[in-house]
């Protein structure tokens, strides 16, 4: 299963919440790999705390792969080379955790040709065959990356995939998500160009909330009951504006809260994050755990 | 107990969906098994306030309130809970479809027979009953609006088919239980000598007046009633002759399908016509239930979604003119004279010289129905509250009962009514009704609503807390019911049954009464014209001071004074905008300016004090 994780700007927590998704997943027993497409700011080393690939790797990343600069990409076993103690080694049951990271400076795609076309779709057939989820980070907005991704699934039409689009809980990003989907050069749009049946696609697409501020959340303990009121009266607003602009609960795979953890670091949420340091709020990592069991339930694609 | 009508429908739906939905499969039928009435009444449980009120929606699954969700947890999450209701309402109305493509409105298992060692037939129990018609009704228009409204929300093709053939299901049984109605409606016509007669003499003449003046009178009153009775044309009634004059009458329905009524002539396709059994006298039980499911065929939701076809309106038009003649007659009679009312003689005699206070509540109803349409004075109202009240105090629900309370037994087992004419296909046959207390509880609130005047609002609204409280105590506490109705063994100490099931009868009519609340608390609060009046010149006070100190005040900067009077000022703004929806709030707010201005004044006072 291919999942691509875009969002309708930046700063949603797309790599934030696509790796965790991908860590939960390893540790419900499945092998897993995370792709770094996001070629502007490869930082998703940073999160799994590999230092080597913090910012991406100087040799052999994805985008010297894509260009045809090396037969196969560097891979990185984050159960044996992230500096977290934590991670240092693979728990009981666990599957594999791979990281694909980018290249270090290598800036975003300039252009969208058959080879490399050709090549990605190689590539993710290769690792389709290998893991059981492979995450790719699409980065943020309209780019080529996201579209090399939706020519290179129309090749490979036996192997499912899906989308997972993350948007933050506002007015804007509301209206940004649906755009990036519907709008003029959107996911569907661009998709059916490729030759996607758009229906079909739009099948295949689910929407992730982040940073959310859950009215009852214990965050809010603190405000006036003003505040409260005010709040809640917004967040009905906001429901109704999702509704109308199709990015709803029908539509919504999971939501993750707003977690301080996220906020100050990105990292990955560990059990010892929630239950030793309690850094970081149980909430948060059920999240977590649910979104990585969606992902691979049909039950909770099928929608309406 | 005070009434919170949306934590309390929660409540209930949480225990509905528990007590339906079990272990993943849904179970009908309650502690009276399954049937037409039973299963639409279970239904109704959920469909009701999803399609009444807008926080209870169901059908737009993107909206679905939170609290709403966790109270329906059992049955999914919001899109489950919708595909979940869509299949049980295809089992509901595939299931009461017979064969040859007729919907079925049999009363089953509510049948009793009068005799306990009677067995009752096979055909009896596929007798339609009226009930059932009035509760389709609101359950078909119920469906009809919820998959109106839930079909935007879906793509996949498979649930679009499935919708579609529901509505159409949906369509054709409403259309069916309108023609039911319309067959089961009569007019019983009688000599003023006969037993009827004079029955029906004794309970409108009040003051002792000479028969024949009351009769002359009663007649001229009910001219109108008459000509609109004699000038019916489709379905059963329309054949009586009350061209004369002498005869006196009543009209209403039945229980059933009328013996030999005429089919009704219509392009809809509603199957065979069913013949009837029933008797051809009108019953004041199924003529207030019918009167009260026929009102949603009207209601503003009904004509805004436009849930009806033209066919299906040419016969709600004729079900509206019987609604408003029954309604009229029964006003008239039971507020004839100058007097005491007739309906004030408590208990109710039936021109069949039956007596209750069952029958009373059922007049009740009706009065306050008319009430409710002629935008009656409170004086009126008045009269009907103190009704409402004594029959709460018969009843044993504000008072206690002692052992052996004759009262008691109109909660259970219930009122028997007696099903005339069901003896032709077997033993004869009774309907039990038992829900007194709810039917009573859902009269006061809906008196409440539009009561004019402050004091006369909160004389019913303490009557209804504390029926309330009676029935809340009648609440299921333990079981798979726990959580639902009806347990009268709770309150009355003579009832020994003891039931482990619900019983969807009396659980239904509660959700109708907590909407009808929750609607009434939605909206405005009742406010006198002399609390706005005084708000008004006290406003006028506070912002003639405010405008005061403005001019006085010389301006300096960097003084905290400023501020104080801007959120003087902010708030006499926004009493201005509430004044006329909430004077007492508003008041509230000039109260609190009135006081900052006060204290800046005092203190300039006490400055020039010096000497």
């Amino acid at each position: 299963m291919l999942v691509f994780a875009i969002s309708d700007k930046g700063g949603t927590g797309r790599s934030v919440t696509g790796t965790n998704i991908v860590y939960r997943h390893a540790l419900q027993g499945n092998d897993v790999c995370y792709l770094d497409f996001d070629f502007g700011s490869p930082t998703a080393g940073a999160i799994f705390s590999v230092s080597a690939v913090a910012r991406g790797t100087r040799e052999n990343g994805l985008h010297h792969y894509l260009r045809g600069e090396c037969p196969q990409p560097r891979r990185v076993d984050v159960w044996a080379e992230s500096d977290r103690e934590g991670l240092r080694a693979r728990p009981p049951g666990a599957g594999r955790l791979v990281l694909l990271p980018g290249s270090e400076g290598g800036g975003e795609l300039s252009a969208l040709t058959d080879e490399v076309v050709g090549r990605c779709v190689q590539l993710l057939g290769r690792l389709d065959e290998e893991f059981d989820l492979c995450v790719v980070d699409v980065s943020a907005g309209r780019s080529f990356t996201a579209e090399l991704v939706l020519a290179a699934t129309v090749r490979m039409p036996a192997i499912p995939f899906r989308w997972l689009v993350f948007h933050r809980w506002t007015r804007q990003h509301i209206i940004a998500a649906d755009g990036l989907v519907t709008g003029a050069d959107g996911l569907l749009d661009v998709g059916t160009r490729f030759g996607h049946d758009p229906e079909d696609l739009r099948d295949r697409i689910r929407f992730v909330r982040t940073a959310v501020l859950e009215p009852d959340a214990a965050e809010l303990v603190g405000l006036r009951d003003e505040q409260r009121a005010w709040l809640s009266a917004c967040d009905s607003e906001l429901r109704e504006l999702a509704g109308r602009h199709g990015v709803g609960r029908t539509a919504m795979l999971g939501k993750i809260p707003l977690d301080p953890v996220l906020q100050w670091r990105e990292q990955l949420i560990t059990d010892e994050d929630v239950l030793a340091s309690k850094i970081a709020n149980a909430e948060t990592a059920a999240a977590f755990d649910d979104l990585a069991k969606k992902i691979v339930d049909d039950s909770a694609w099928e929608g309406l | 107990m005070k009434l919170q009508p949306r934590q309390q429908l929660l409540e209930l739906w949480e225990a509905a969906a528990r007590a339906s939905y079990r272990d993943r499969v849904w179970t009908w039928g309650g502690r009276d098994g399954s049937n037409s009435i039973s299963d639409a009444e279970q239904l109704l449980c959920f469909m009701y306030p999803a399609s009444e009120l807008p926080g209870f929606r169901l059908d737009t699954p993107d909206e679905t309130a939170d609290d709403v969700l966790a109270a329906l947890a059992v049955l999914g999450d919001s899109v489950e809970i919708p595909k979940l209701l869509l299949r049980v309402m295809g089992q509901y109305l595939r299931t009461y479809t017979a064969d040859d493509g007729r919907p079925l409105f049999s009363g089953g298992s509510y049948f009793r027979p009068l005799d306990d060692e009677a067995k009752v037939t096979p055909e009896q129990l596929q007798l339609d009953v009226v009930d059932s018609f009035s509760m389709s009704v609101t359950l078909a228009l119920g469906t009809l609006g919820f998959l109106k409204v839930f079909r935007q929300s879906v793509r996949r093709e498979s649930i679009r088919r499935e919708i579609r053939e529901l509505e159409d299901l949906a369509s054709k049984r409403l259309s069916a239980a309108m023609a039911g109605l319309l067959r089961s409606f009569t007019v019983n016509a009688f000599d003023p000598g006969s037993t009827a007669g004079r029955a029906l003499l004794r309970t409108v003449n009040q003051t002792g007046a000479p028969t024949r003046r009351v009769l002359d009178d009663l007649r001229r009153e009910l001219r109108p009633v008459r000509a609109g009775l004699r000038d019916l044309t489709i379905g059963s009634g329309s054949q009586v002759d009350l061209d004369n004059e002498n005869l006196l009458f009543e009209c209403g329905w039945t229980w059933g399908i009328v013996k030999d009524a005429p089919d009704i002539v219509t392009p809809l396709d509603i199957g065979p016509q069913p013949k009837g059994v029933a008797a051809d006298t009108p019953f004041l039980y199924f003529t207030v239930n019918a009167l009260v499911g026929i009102a949603d065929l009207f209601s503003a939701r009904t004509r805004v979604l436009s849930l009806l076809n033209d066919d299906q309106i040419t016969l709600a038009q004729a079900i509206q003119r019987r609604w408003d003649l029954t309604q009229s007659y029964w006003r008239t009679i039971a507020t004839y004279g100058r007097g005491t009312w007739p309906l004030e003689d408590i208990p109710w005699r039936t021109v069949d010289e039956k007596e209750s206070d069952y029958y009373s509540l059922g007049v009740t109803a009706m009065v306050v129905q008319s009430l409710v349409n002629n935008r009656a004075a409170d004086v009126d109202l008045g009269r009907v509250a103190a009704v409402l009240e004594e029959l709460a105090v018969r009843a044993r629900i504000i008072r206690r009962a002692v052992p052996g309370d004759p009262p008691v037994l109109m909660h259970s087992p219930g009122v028997p009514i007696n099903l005339n004419g069901s003896d032709a296909l077997g033993p004869h046959l009774l309907w039990v009704v038992s829900d007194f207390a709810i039917t009573l509880l859902k009269r006061t609130i809906w008196a409440a609503s539009i009561a004019q005047n402050t004091r006369m609002r909160e004389r019913l609204v303490a009557l209804a807390d504390q029926i309330w409280r009676h029935i809340m105590l009648r609440r299921h506490t333990d079981g798979s019911a726990a959580g639902l109705w009806d347990q009268p063994g709770n309150v009355f100490t003579d009832i020994e049954v003891r039931d482990e099931e619900p019983s969807w009868y009396f659980s239904e009519r509660v959700v109708e009464f907590l909407v009808s609340a929750a609607t009434s608390s939605g909206e405005p609060p009742l406010r006198s014209p002399q609390l706005v009046e005084l708000a008004l010149q006290m406003l006028g006070e506070a912002e003639h001071l405010l405008d005061q100190e403005l001019v006085t005040r010389p301006l300096i900067g960097g003084q905290t004074i400023q501020p104080k009077l801007r959120s003087i000022q902010a708030s006499l703004q926004r009493a201005r905008a509430i004044v006329s929806d909430r004077p007492a709030t508003a008041q509230a707010l000039i109260n609190d300016a009135l006081l900052g201005l006060e204290r800046l004044s005092a203190a300039r006072d006490s400055a020039s004090e010096a000497i």
